[in-house]
């Protein structure tokens, strides 16, 4: 609640709400979500994720 | 830390919702035409083009779903981001979401496009798909690079309407002169120059309202704002 909270007060906070397994299952989920609708190369992905990913502008595949 | 990430994700399942409903009514039936009027396997992963035996219900569901998990997964990565950089970015309790969400754009979609600027499939890129992957994460990274210059230079600069200057001038510079630096990486595989703008334009009016409308909505179901926030360089929780 400090008036002049910093960014190093915010991953303090975050290092002692959380375990590190929390932090391991957060980051490999939303590393796995971005890597399939960013990354993850065509012939396994559906026809309309293809069009999608033209529509938002993922130049990458 | 739990309710600005949960904020986040409400939000981009909220305004994911919307854009899933877009990218099914306008963006998918767009892409599919004009893949169709650009040469045929110019992209190079068409295969399934001709397919059409996939029903329409199942185009439309992972059409929608794409859109919504989109929407979830920036909502996620600006409630993370917000949680963390709040205390580093300018503005207001009520302006801030924007800051980081137009830092979000820059970096996720704006970055690489001053390099890989949107295709509709059909349109060939010169540059092989591994080769575009390492550059799209370059160009990402230059994307939050700039977004940190334009917040270091607004703070610099003292007072607000010429900090909104002057953080701005770096990022529309970048926009207006590195596409014509760098060398043009896609054919038009016959699809019409005023087709193409129309296509990037939608693409961007997209991602432009979509992060517009996860700050928004992250902000409409945050706590409200209080006078605190007339004075600066006071937080909240
Ligand atoms: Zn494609």
């Amino acid at each position: 609640m400090s008036q002049t909270e910093t960014v190093h007060d915010r991953i303090e906070q975050a290092r002692t709400e959380l375990t590190p397994t929390q932090i391991a299952v957060g980051l490999a989920l939303a590393a796995s979500l971005g890597f399939v609708l960013m990354f993850l190369q065509d012939p396994m992905v559906h026809d309309a994720m293809h069009t999608f990913r033209h529509g938002a502008g993922i130049t990458c595949h | 830390m739990w309710p600005t990430l949960k904020r986040g994700v409400a939000a981009g399942g909220l305004v994911g919702v919307v854009y899933g409903l877009f990218t099914a009514v306008v963006v998918h039936p767009l892409t599919a035409s004009l893949a169709e009027i650009a040469h045929h396997g110019g992209h190079g992963h068409d295969a399934g083009a001709h397919s059409h035996a996939v029903s329409e219900t199942t185009t439309a569901v992972v059409s929608v779903g794409s859109g919504v998990l989109w929407g979830i997964f920036l909502g996620a990565a600006l409630g993370l981001a917000y949680y963390f950089l709040e205390p580093a970015v300018p503005g207001s309790s009520a302006t801030r979401p924007y800051v980081l969400a137009g830092a979000g754009f820059l970096t996720v979609s704006v970055g690489p496009w001053l390099a890989l600027p949107p295709v509709a499939p059909g349109m060939e890129h010169q540059l092989a798909a591994s080769t575009r992957l390492v550059l799209y994460a370059g160009l990402m990274l230059a994307g939050a690079v700039l977004a940190v210059l334009g917040t270091a230079l607004y703070r610099r600069a003292g007072d607000r309407r010429r900090g909104v200057a002057a953080g701005l001038a770096p990022i529309v510079a970048a926009v207006a002169v590195v596409p014509l630096l760098t060398p043009t990486v896609v054919t038009a595989g016959g699809l019409s120059t005023d087709l193409v703008a129309a296509y990037r334009g939608l693409v961007v009016f997209g991602q432009a309202g979509l992060w517009f409308g996860l700050a928004t909505a992250f902000r409409w179901l945050g706590p409200a704002p209080t006078n605190l926030d007339l004075t600066p360089h006071e937080t909240q929780i």
